[in-house]
């Protein structure tokens, strides 16, 4: 059967096929990003954090937008070439608007890429501060952890002397790296005392696992199966307790509800106890002589005495000091702080010189006070410029709240340089990968920091995780890479693979293209909403 | 719409016009939110600099739906299809600003900027 307006258009609707389904479809994508958009306007309205304003980089979404925009054009271009039958032309163009494609990919790639490896920090006081964390090493090399990935200065560090594993729930990669970790110090987890059990009813009690036993995934796995067994048998046996003294209870009264007498209905555990098998939940080893383990953050919830890893492995000893280490600060936060100090009807600018930042880092008070003459220059400016109001006497203009408290990479770039913020000068290269900790080292223009662990609240790369803000550029703009990423490979479809269809049938590709390209132009028109809204507002 | 070969090209010059202006516009745009002298409203960003900054968005948009998408002379099918997509997105949107009136959160965020 030959299915009909294909190439022709229909008469009623004065449309083909495909167009009319592209614009159903376009009209679905109007109200999911829509959706987005909304999402971003009340989160950022309610937001309880200073909205993180002209954060992003600007020169890479620019190009990104001119890119879209001129791919627009080929994109129309590719059509009209093909609507006059020259195949030349028609290839050219799509190219081009295949290669704008990529263009725009790899610069969200490496936007992308600068992000997941930036680090941010919020201390309890809700200063932030954001950089690079340093690598662990020993011996001059870097340290690797189980996957095989350098480890990030920034590790929780607990005098281990003994370790309790819960045996169902005891993640193996991690027994194997508390091995590991235990060899290194030459130290040993072993059982200090034998443990005993029953593993099957009427038999005696057995040795399961003997004093000075060594600790290894081989033996939890068998306490698991020992526990496990043991669970399944008891619970077994106990409901078929249960169910006999249901039965007596119901023949005793007859003609009461269950409800009535189900208070009266009990086990008699006593009675049962010999009949049992021992369950294992957990085991304890003795960590000899005790050492110095390492953990990822995540990983565990850290207490002096007795901290818990996420697998439920209790591990008892002394909580040691462990920072958290910026190798390169390139950014000091106080907008947050200084908010919430507003809001608590506090003078924000005491509450920062307050803060443990200003208070203990030398680094911090000297960008302070920097930032702190900065301001005034610019306050300065907006009086010159825009004058004071007549009626109350106060500027008209005054610095924003993220000039007044935020001392941004690029701040201290002009800080390091010696000149006035508003005039600093960054390198092209900077525009896209963010600061140049290596090129401006002999100045010490990003300074290390070492941040005791009590002082931090909440750290997180800038990912998702950060806040809302992140939360939502990622939604959005990873998104719409997903419609470039498949408008692209259709265009490419039909720059590669469209001849044979052009010989055939050179209007239904032209049909094909045009309907290709209405969706290349709504991805070019959300993103001329997506660049003002995320980059520059 | 621009079927037959000439018509095409004469419509090929509205097009790299209408590329022009969406450049044009970015600029504008980009201009306008990092060279202080052409802030409008109060110093940094505020409502004034989201309007203009959406304003010019939404010109630069209607271009390329009205031109590059031909939108200036579709069929009546294909503006029922459309404008119901945008009256659901406007209408969804509208309903949850209803919320700005009955806030969950502190209303004391809404009085700073």
């Amino acid at each position: 059967m030959e299915i009909p307006y294909l190439v022709t258009p229909r008469k009623d609707t004065g449309l083909f096929n495909s167009k009319i389904a592209i614009w159903l479809f376009l009209a679905s994508e109007v109200m999911l990003f829509g959706g987005f958009f909304s999402a971003y306007v009340f989160l950022r309205l309610g937001a309880d954090y200073p909205w993180p304003e002209r954060t992003l980089p600007v020169l890479p979404g620019l190009i990104n937008t001119f890119v879209l925009i001129g791919s627009s054009v080929t994109v129309v271009f590719a059509w009209a070439a093909l609507k006059m039958r020259e195949w030349r032309k028609f290839q050219i163009f799509m190219g081009i608007t295949v290669f704008c494609a990529l263009i725009f990919m790899v610069l969200k790639g490496v936007e992308y890429n600068v992000k997941f490896h930036h680090q941010a920090l919020r201390l309890k006081d809700f200063t932030v501060v954001e950089g690079h964390l340093g690598k662990e090493m020993e011996d001059g090399k870097p340290v690797l952890n189980h996957h095989g990935k350098e480890v990030e200065e920034n590790l929780i560090y607990v005098e281990g002397s003994k370790l309790t594993f819960n045996t169902v729930r005891f993640y193996q990669p991690w027994v194997d790296e508390l091995l590991t970790q235990a060899e290194h110090h030459h130290s040993k987890i072993i059982f200090t005392a034998d443990l005993t059990a029953t593993t099957k009813v009427g038999e005696p009690v057995e040795v399961i696992a003997k004093a000075g036993e060594a600790l290894s995934n081989q033996m939890l796995s068998r306490l698991k199966e020992v526990h496990l067994a043991a669970r399944s048998h008891n619970a077994a046996f106990r409901t078929e307790a249960l169910r006999e003294e249901w039965k007596v209870a119901k023949a005793e009264n007859p003609g009461k509800r269950g409800w009535q007498i189900a208070s009266g209905v009990n086990i008699d555990v006593e009675a049962l106890a010999p009949k049992l098998l021992t369950e294992v939940p957990s085991v304890a080893f003795s960590v000899e002589p005790p050492v110095r383990f390492s953990f990822a953050p995540r990983d565990i919830r850290e207490a002096d005495g007795q901290s818990r890893l996420r697998d439920d492995t209790v591990v008892d000893g002394k909580l040691l000091d462990s920072p958290m280490v910026f190798h390169n600060i390139d950014a000091i936060d106080f907008q947050h702080l200084a908010m919430n100090a507003v809001k608590r009807g506090a003078d924000p600018i005491a509450a920062i010189e307050n803060s443990w930042l200003v208070k203990n880092d030398e680094f911090a008070r000297e960008a302070w006070e920097w930032n702190k003459v900065q301001v005034a220059k610019i306050e300065k400016r907006l009086i010159d410029e825009y004058g004071l109001d007549e009626k109350t006497g106060k500027p008209n203009r005054e610095p924003t709240l993220k000039e007044r408290y935020r001392i941004g990479w690029k701040d201290l770039v002009a800080k390091s340089d010696g000149v006035d913020r508003e005039k600093e000068m960054i390198k092209l290269k900077e525009e896209f990968l963010g600061p140049d900790y290596k090129g401006r080292e002999d100045k010490e223009t990003f300074p290390h920091l070492s941040v005791p662990r009590e002082q931090i609240g909440f750290a997180s790369k800038f990912t998702p995780a950060w806040n809302t803000f992140y939360a939502l550029y990622f939604t959005i703009t990873g998104l719409h890479g997903l419609h470039v990423i498949g408008g692209a490979l259709v265009l490419a479809y039909y720059l590669f693979f469209g001849r044979k269809m052009y010989l055939e049938n050179p209007e239904w590709l032209s049909n094909r293209v045009e309907v290709g390209g209405l969706f290349w132009h709504f991805v070019d028109l959300v993103w001329i909403f997506v660049f003002p809204i995320l980059y520059l507002m | 719409m621009a079927d037959t070969p000439e018509a095409i090209k004469k419509s090929i010059r509205t097009y790299l016009f209408v590329g022009g202006i969406l450049f044009l516009g970015t600029i504008i745009t980009v201009l306008v939110a990092t060279v202080p002298a052409l802030d409008v409203g109060r110093h940094g960003f505020d409502k004034w600099d989201a309007i203009l900054g959406l304003t010019i968005a939404s010109i630069k948009a209607s271009l390329v739906a009205f031109i590059f998408m031909h939108l200036n002379h579709e069929k009546k099918a294909v503006y029922w299809l459309f404008g119901s997509g945008l009256v659901m997105v406007w209408s969804l949107a509208g309903l949850t600003a209803l919320a700005l009136g009955d806030p969950i959160f502190d209303p004391l965020f809404y009085s700073g900027r």
